[in-house]
């Protein structure tokens, strides 16, 4: 295993119970992101994207196989110790945004601080120089009803980085958003990979995954290709 | 997560339906503010009851046909009823058969709802007339403020004289005028004013000194309505009173030809019977209180966990962020049980605040001094605690093992 691997997993398998029928929503997959890999994982509706999402956001354990986060095997944690590593590991952004709507932009992005337990000034310091970064330093105080969709997807960011995380994990990032702003969010998640981040997005737009250095297809539970360019 | 994010939380997810939470928790404040009023009354009763209920002199006790007071109806009240009234004739055997050993023997008979006049001035008809002895005053623990008290004379010659409570000489003479040798009209006769008695004040908002006292004999040969004497008996002192008591209702058998099987036909009331059977009704009222209260919180839990239930439901997508930002389960847990133990709290704080304020005007409407029930207080707030975790736990335990992936798709 190299060294600079983030993610390894071997023949990782999800099957769900439909009835009598078993369906297998990830078929043996076995796949490696390294340290500042930018990725996408594409592949039509029920080929497995969504489950594989899952499985490496910690929101779903397989159910065989091994997955290792950052040298922790994942798969057989239990409820609280997978809620740990999504506080501190993974960063997720999500088409519907999925920010508090009741919280300001700033509390939204401090939220993860407060389940990592971080004292308050320096929950705010960093959740600010979280929203700088991605330039919504004068809305910082503004709901997210009081934003447009592109600006709320980069709070949603801001939130995704603020816990310094190994991996951020992107499902469907633009999907809700029009060209132009989709471009602006690819040029972000682009400048947080020139930074050193990891970031693994799940798309099936072609010109969004192109924005990506490495494109995994997937196809009815299994890998179809996997190209780095 | 720290405590005090975690009420901040609960706080601001209630005031975003600020009018589903204040029904909610008006439920709880109903439940306790009916205990709290109940027993913040009965608390300030409490407090008067050494007062206003030690009626009696020093070492004294009454002999009667009816109880202090009587609790229930139907057969225990007829049993009273049906009793012989005590007789002058059994009174006077009373005093002989009980020689030299008590200080004093006084009789009392007495009429309620009498309306007495004097010159132009007419009292409502709530007069007590009160037909006594010399011993009268001791032993019915009265002073004489003005005047003299009946005399030995008096009631051997079946005097009109007659000595004022302080309220009936209020309600009939200016403060300027002296009511001394006055004359007042009650039941038909004349009597003329020769002394006022100290002020006692009221008992459970009745005065007790609205009542005019004339000569026993005075009152059995003139008043037409007959009602069944009292005896009171004065101990010679403290050591030997419960000696006199014994005596008493030897004497008392005696005098009632009671045969050795029979039981006693007679009352016998003490200071402490009084205070006694104050305090039977005051726990009777309070179980009868505790129990409705109790009724009344269990519906309110139920509603607490109803509208904690509908809240999980509706933000099933808020506990999908979370969880996907890392909140543990024990932390979305903490999060919904403090919200449904913050309704329930409120809701006790204001009922109980409510409770003390309206016992406290029952009070003063009784001329009671105000208490703050705070033994009721806090056991209200330690029982809504109770009621907010047990009502509160199903939701939250359902919110915190919800699935994080189906919780995120919900909407």
């Amino acid at each position: 295993m190299p060294s600079n691997a983030v993610i390894t997993m071997q023949s990782l398998s999800r099957y769900y119970e439909m009835g009598d029928q078993i369906v297998k929503a990830l078929d043996q997959v076995s796949l490696e992101f390294l340290k500042n890999d930018y990725a996408a994982i594409m592949g039509p509706s029920g080929s497995g994207k969504s489950t594989l999402m899952n499985i490496i956001g910690c929101l779903d354990t397989p159910t065989s196989g091994t997955y290792d986060l950052n040298g922790q095997n994942v798969a057989d944690m239990d409820d609280d110790e997978l809620a740990r590593i999504r506080n501190r590991e993974i960063g997720f952004v999500f088409q519907t945004f999925n920010l508090l709507p009741r919280l300001n932009c700033l509390q939204n992005v401090e939220l993860p601080l407060i389940y990592a337990g971080i004292e308050p000034s320096e929950r705010r310091e960093r959740a600010e120089s979280a929203l700088t970064r991605v330039g919504l330093a004068d809305r910082i105080t503004h709901r997210p009803s009081e934003l447009s969709g592109g600006q709320i997807q980069r709070v949603a960011i801001a939130r995704a980085l603020i816990n310094k995380p190994s991996i951020i994990l992107a499902d469907e990032p633009t999907g809700n958003l029009d060209t132009a702003t989709s471009h602006d969010i690819m040029d972000i998640f682009g400048e947080l990979s020139g930074a050193g981040n990891t970031i693994i997005l799940i798309t099936h737009e072609e010109d969004i995954a192109h924005c990506t250095s490495r494109i995994i297809r997937l196809r009815d539970g299994k890998i179809e290709s996997d190209e780095r360019r | 997560m720290p405590l005090i994010e975690i009420i901040r939380q609960a706080v601001s997810s209630l005031a975003a339906n600020k009018l589903r939470s204040w029904l909610t928790l008006m439920g709880v404040a109903v439940g306790v503010f009916s205990i709290i009023a109940v027993m913040t009354t009965i608390d300030a009763l409490d407090r008067s009851v050494e007062s206003g209920l030690a009626s009696l002199g020093a070492n004294t006790f009454q002999i009667q046909k009816y109880p202090a007071t009587v609790f229930g109806s139907g057969h225990r009240r007829n049993i009273y009823v049906n009793r012989q009234d005590i007789t002058w004739r059994e009174a006077q055997m009373f005093r002989k058969n009980m020689e030299q050993k008590a200080r004093t023997i006084g009789f009392i008979i007495s009429s309620q709802a009498n309306q007495a006049k004097s010159g132009d001035k007419t009292t409502n008809p709530d007069v007590v007339l009160t037909g006594g002895d010399e011993h009268f005053a001791a032993s019915s623990g009265f002073d004489v403020t003005i005047g003299r008290n009946l005399t030995a004379s008096d009631i051997q010659y079946a005097k009109n004289t007659a000595i004022l409570g302080s309220d009936l000489r209020e309600a009939l003479f200016p403060a300027s005028e002296n009511p001394l040798g006055k004359q007042v009209r009650i039941g038909g006769e004349v009597y003329t004013v020769a002394g006022v008695f100290t002020k006692k004040g009221a008992a459970f908002g009745q005065s007790q000194d609205n009542f005019i006292l004339i000569p026993i004999t005075r009152y059995l040969s003139h008043v037409n309505e007959k009602s069944s004497l009292e005896i009171t008996v004065e101990a010679w002192s403290q050591k030997e009173y419960a000696r006199t008591l014994d005596h008493a209702i030897g004497a008392m058998r005696l005098s009632r030809g009671l045969g050795v099987r029979e039981e006693n036909d007679f009352e016998i009331r003490t200071n402490e019977s009084l205070v006694e059977s104050f305090r039977d009704i005051k726990s009777s009222i309070s179980i009868g209180a505790f129990i409705i209260s109790f009724m009344a919180l269990l519906t309110a839990g139920v509603g607490i966990m109803n509208i904690m239930l509908v809240s999980v439901t509706e933000r099933t997508r808020e506990i999908g962020i979370r969880k996907s930002i890392g909140a543990p389960k024990s932390s979305i847990l903490r999060q919904f049980l403090y919200e449904a133990l913050l309704l329930s709290l409120a809701g006790g704080l204001i009922g109980a605040a409510a409770g003390a304020g309206a016992g406290n005007i029952v009070a003063i409407n009784l001329q009671l001094p105000p208490v703050v029930p705070i033994l009721w207080a806090a056991v209200s707030m330690a029982v809504c605690s109770a009621i907010g975790v047990a009502f509160g736990l199903f939701p939250a335990w359902k919110a915190a093992n919800l699935n994080p992936v189906e919780a995120l798709r919900g909407k």
